[in-house]
């Protein structure tokens, strides 16, 4: 998944803040102005700027004289209209549609078919919301101008704030029901369309299950078995897969931490070194999950019952590093490591050096800054998962996985004085976006280095008490195969804390969604004040595409792209230069630079008054199953009030301007 | 009807009070108020309404009078800013009539009931209720009286789109009433009344300015308004062309009427002998008045032929 960077909600509470004004002043100047530019078409430019001065002057009245009663009251009129439009019901036709024909297609036979479902759901519940609160949105106001019942509220003592933002909330609260018995039955299709069981083929016994050959280590059907599996048994074909169940020995010392699940235990024995030898049944994941193992009975008798599907509903708490940095073949710090020549940059890459080159010194670095035991729920293995990029200079066996390594370094405050530790490498394969679990050790061996090099102590070391002492920690991540490359960013690589509740992290998720549909809301009536229906529609969809690529937009604009601007790049084109060709100087270049500037900056400005779509959208981390961190959370809700504030300013001033009867 | 809410008062006159030109016996000012209609493009279409002065007090009963096309309804609109003048001004309790404070003390009865069809009487009275500053029983309490004062009570439960016109219209006034206003608008109230409806619409007019409270309204059926206007305008083309009470305005001074009964063609020249003699059964010499569609079609006919501002017949501020 690519997770962009991210500030926490008390680093951008305060450009938030910022950002609320903004929207405000922007939406009251902009219905100042749209209110002027239509006064002025109806009274001529001198009258409207009489009528605009009188609105302003009623504005702050305006604003204490708004009654909750009255807001209330309009938008309970707005549900009873929404509701008689029967577009609610249409939509909801076409989501249960949908679930009912979908769930034909969905291969929950695939690599990780729980992705396929939700990322169904979350989209198509989506789509539909932010379509159905745009429609009902967009209509209310210019009906009631055009049926004229407007006349009878705007003669009550009725604000136009209440007319408003009565509608923002009618309107919402119906899409919040709405949304939010489609998220119970998405839930439930979700759960429904994963859940199976499986039995063993042809016999339960653990006693039936075949044989296998120590030399081969292969099953039955020419896979490749666990390490210390002695029997093994297919189960049923059920959702498009089957598991293979294996009977294990685990192995383990008087004073090792004895396995904690034992319901899956065949027998106990007591090996001729007073070891003690655990026969178990495993289930081996296949997509995406596995299955709890219960026996029933002993010796001969033992029978395997499996249980429903586990792991797939899973909410991971990534614990990322605060920061990456890339080192290049020569050890040099480097921004974006090395360049493979791929055209999008969201990952960096490390080489593994060459036949010619064998020693290079090309690693990342993740610096973590924060690590304490408290974060990581004090386990003393700490899972840490990756998913890396792959690139390969030779091809070779496609299915053979790329070496890399990791170790652990402290970061000593001064490097000249200090000692550090640097733990031993630990080698992982890979192939490309796997997401793959290493469980680390807290204790990990490695040595004590004195600041000039030298070894003092070698042995095994804690991680937060020895490597982290100071709270801080490098990960760094080699590649180790000749020729090969292994792509990284920051998101890529982090140690998972105790998972959160799924439900609850579902539950997130769709409030990302309610966001933009509250969003939308507050769109279609502000835009409504003063556009027909369908270009009010038109208006917002607009806005809606411009709100999910705000951050290509803005990066668009604030990087220097070789070739200039919009107007400098027509003029190479029409002139047939290219990109690097230095233009004469002259008035026309300056002027065409000059113009470029505002264009792009006009285009920036624009990109933080559009709502930011992407910033309330939670879909990938519910799809892939990460946790959706509060601070997320609170960003898009604190945005999602933000706008909904500024454009119901943006309505008032519009409405306010504008002559009802007309 | 139990209406009166002795909060409700306070706030608006601490506002009026503030406007020291406020004189509290007037209720509706019009200062030259000219409303031109402009296309999207800012082209003049039509002037609806030319430099209109008018003061309408409080307590009676104001007809706007004029054809189609006048200017009446825009007068009214005016007056409830849901149209903003070209120029001069629209005072109603002597604040601008863009105020939304003012709707505290206002009705308005649309030309057409432009109400929410998917509502209930019942349902639409509420919620037009609570838009006003009331408490939740005296809101009740007003639905249900002005239900059954517009003779709604039968029909309460039904939605208003399968309502008749006739019906729109009642329930159109008891919303216009919810409020129990000072000041009432109606435009064309009694327009799809049956002739009870519309006896009733006048009972209840009059009724209404007996309590005190003013209405303005406009119409061309003139004998609704002949019946129970005190004062009129009459409007043609947007102009004023006639301001004064019905009475005077109607009343030919240098004529006499006799009412007799029972006399045979051949009595005539009897009874004009009789009369010059002081002779003959008088029963009844008045000063007779012209209806008032004699004198509304008088003006429209002097129009036509003479446009421009007519010479007031009465006193046109007279009271
Ligand atoms: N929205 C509008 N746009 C353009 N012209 C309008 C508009 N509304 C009214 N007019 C014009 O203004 C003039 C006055 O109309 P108004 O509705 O005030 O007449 P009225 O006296 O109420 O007539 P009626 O007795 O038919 O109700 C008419 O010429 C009309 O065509
Ligand atoms: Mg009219």
């Amino acid at each position: 998944m690519v997770v962009e960077e991210f500030p926490n909600f008390l680093e951008w509470v305060g450009p938030g803040l910022l950002l609320l004004l903004g929207i405000s002043v922007a939406g009251a100047i902009l219905g100042i102005f749209l209110g002027y530019v239509v006064a002025s078409f109806k009274h001529g430019p001198f009258e409207a700027f009489y009528v605009v001065a009188k609105v302003i002057s009623e504005a702050i009245p305006d604003a204490f004289g708004t009654s909750p009663r009255r807001i209330l009251a309009i938008a309970r009129l707005s549900i009873k209209e929404a509701m008689r439009r029967r577009v609610i019901l249409v939509t909801f036709a076409i989501f249960a549609g949908a679930l009912l024909f979908g769930g034909w297609f969905m291969n929950a036979g695939s690599d990780n078919p729980d992705q396929i479902y939700v990322n169904f759901v979350l989209w198509g519940t989506q789509l539909l919301i932010l379509l159905m609160g745009m429609l009902i949105s967009a209509f209310s106001l210019p009906e009631d101008i055009k049926n004229k019942t407007i006349y009878t509220i705007v003669t009550k003592p009725v604000r136009a704030t209440e007319i408003v933002i009565g509608r923002i909330f009618g309107f919402g609260a119906l899409a919040t029901a709405l949304l939010a018995l489609m998220a119970l039955i998405s839930f439930a299709f979700v759960w429904r369309g994963l859940s199976h069981d499986h039995e063993i083929v042809d016999s339960q016994k653990v006693s039936a299950f075949y044989d296998i050959d120590p030399e081969t280590r292969l099953s039955n059907r020419g896979k490749r078995v666990s390490p210390n599996a002695i029997k093994a048994a297919e189960t049923t074909f059920e959702s498009g897969h089957r598991h293979r169940v294996e009977l294990v020995e685990d192995i383990r010392k008087p004073d090792e931490k004895q396995p904690e699940d034992t319901s899956n235990i065949v027998s106990q024995t007591i090996g001729p070194d007073g070891q003690i030898i655990y026969h178990r049944v495993i289930v081996i994941p296949t997509a995406g999950h596995t299955h709890r193992v219960t026996i029933n009975g002993t010796g001969d008798d033992a029978t395997v019952e499996l249980g429903p599907a586990t792991g797939y509903f899973r909410a991971r708490v990534p614990v990322y590093s605060d920061g990456i940095q890339f080192f290049d073949r020569q050890g040099a710090p480097n921004k974006r490591g090395i360049d493979v020549g791929k055209e999008w940059g969201y990952r960096g890459y490390v080489d593994g050096g060459s036949r010619l080159a064998p020693n290079s010194l090309s690693k990342a670095d993740f610096m973590f800054s924060d690590f304490d035991a408290s974060v990581l729920g004090d386990e003393t293995i700490l899972p840490l998962e990756m998913s890396l990029g792959v690139f390969r200079t030779y091809k070779g066996d496609i299915e053979k996985r790329v070496i890399g390594s990791i170790q652990f370094e402290s970061v000593p405050e001064d490097p000249a004085s200090q000692n550090r530790f640097q733990s031993d490498s630990i080698v992982f394969e890979t192939n490309e976006f796997q997401i793959q679990t290493l469980p680390i050790s807290r204790k990990q061996p490695g040595r004590l280095i004195a600041p000039d090099g030298s070894t003092i102590e070698q042995g095994v070391f804690d991680l937060f008490d020895d490597y982290a002492k100071n709270k801080k920690l490098n990960l760094v991540l080699r590649c180790e195969d000749y020729n090969q490359y292994i792509g990284v960013a920051r998101a890529d690589v982090y140690f998972r804390a105790t998972d959160d509740l799924y439900w609850a992290n579902f539950f997130k998720g769709y409030l990302g969604i309610w966001c933009q549909m509250m969003v939308v809301i507050a769109m279609g009536v502000s835009f409504s004040t003063f556009l027909s229906a369908p270009i009010t529609m038109l208006a917002t969809i607009v806005t809606m595409i411009v709100g999910f690529f705000t951050p290509f937009i803005r990066t668009m604009t604030q990087e220097d792209v070789a070739g200039g601007g919009p107007i400098e790049s027509l003029f190479r084109l029409v002139t047939q230069k290219n990109m690097e060709v230095t233009l004469e100087t002259g008035i026309g270049t300056t002027l065409m630079e000059q113009s470029d500037n505002l264009l792009v900056g006009g285009l920036s400005t624009l990109t933080y008054l559009a709502p930011n779509f992407a910033q309330m959208n939670f879909a990938d981390f519910l799809t892939y199953g990460y946790s959706i961190d509060s601070q997320r959370l609170l960003v898009a809700i604190a945005l999602t009030l933000a706008f909904c504030f500024g454009l119901s300013i943006l309505g008032y001033f519009c409405l306010k301007t504008r002559e009802i009867a007309k | 009807m139990s209406t009166d809410t002795p909060v409700k008062d306070d706030k608006p006159r601490r506002l009026e009070q503030s406007n020291p030109d406020y004189d509290p016996n007037i209720v509706v000012e019009a200062q030259n108020l000219t409303k031109v209609y402009r296309d999207f493009w800012g082209r003049q279409k039509v002037r609806a309404l030319q430099a209109l002065d008018l003061e309408i007090k409080k307590g009676e009963i104001f007809g706007l009078l004029g054809p189609n096309g006048s200017g009446k309804s825009t007068t009214i609109k005016l007056l409830l800013g849901l149209l903003f003048p070209t120029s001069g001004r629209a005072l109603v309790f002597g604040k601008d009539a863009s105020e939304v404070s003012k709707n505290e003390r206002i009705g308005y009865l649309p030309e057409e009931s432009y109400l929410y069809k998917f509502l209930t009487a019942e349902e639409t009275l509420d919620f037009y209720g609570r838009l006003f500053d009331m408490p939740a029983k005296v809101r009740k309490e007003r639905v249900n009286a002005l239900i059954e004062k517009v003779g709604l009570t039968w029909a309460k439960r039904r939605q208003l789109k399968e309502y008749s016109k006739g019906m729109t219209r009642r329930i159109g006034l008891a919303q216009a009433l919810i409020n129990d206003p000072d000041l009432i608008l109606l435009d064309e109230p009694t327009s799809g009344l049956d002739p009870l409806g519309t006896r009733e619409m006048k009972d209840m007019i009059i009724e209404l300015r007996d309590q005190g409270k003013t209405v303005v309204m406009c119409s061309h059926l003139l004998a609704d308004v002949q019946d129970v206007c005190d004062r009129i305008a009459i409007l043609y083309q947007g102009e004023l062309k006639e301001l004064g009470r019905v009475d005077s305005l109607l009343k030919v001074s240098d004529e006499t009427q006799v009412l007799a009964k029972g006399l045979t063609p051949e009595a005539y020249d009897d009874i004009r002998a009789a009369v010059a003699k002081h002779g003959g059964e008088v029963l009844g010499i008045d000063n007779p008045k012209s209806t008032l569609e004699d004198l509304f079609l008088d003006i429209v006919r002097e129009s036509q032929a003479r446009p421009g501002h007519r010479t007031s017949r009465a006193d046109g501020s007279s009271d």
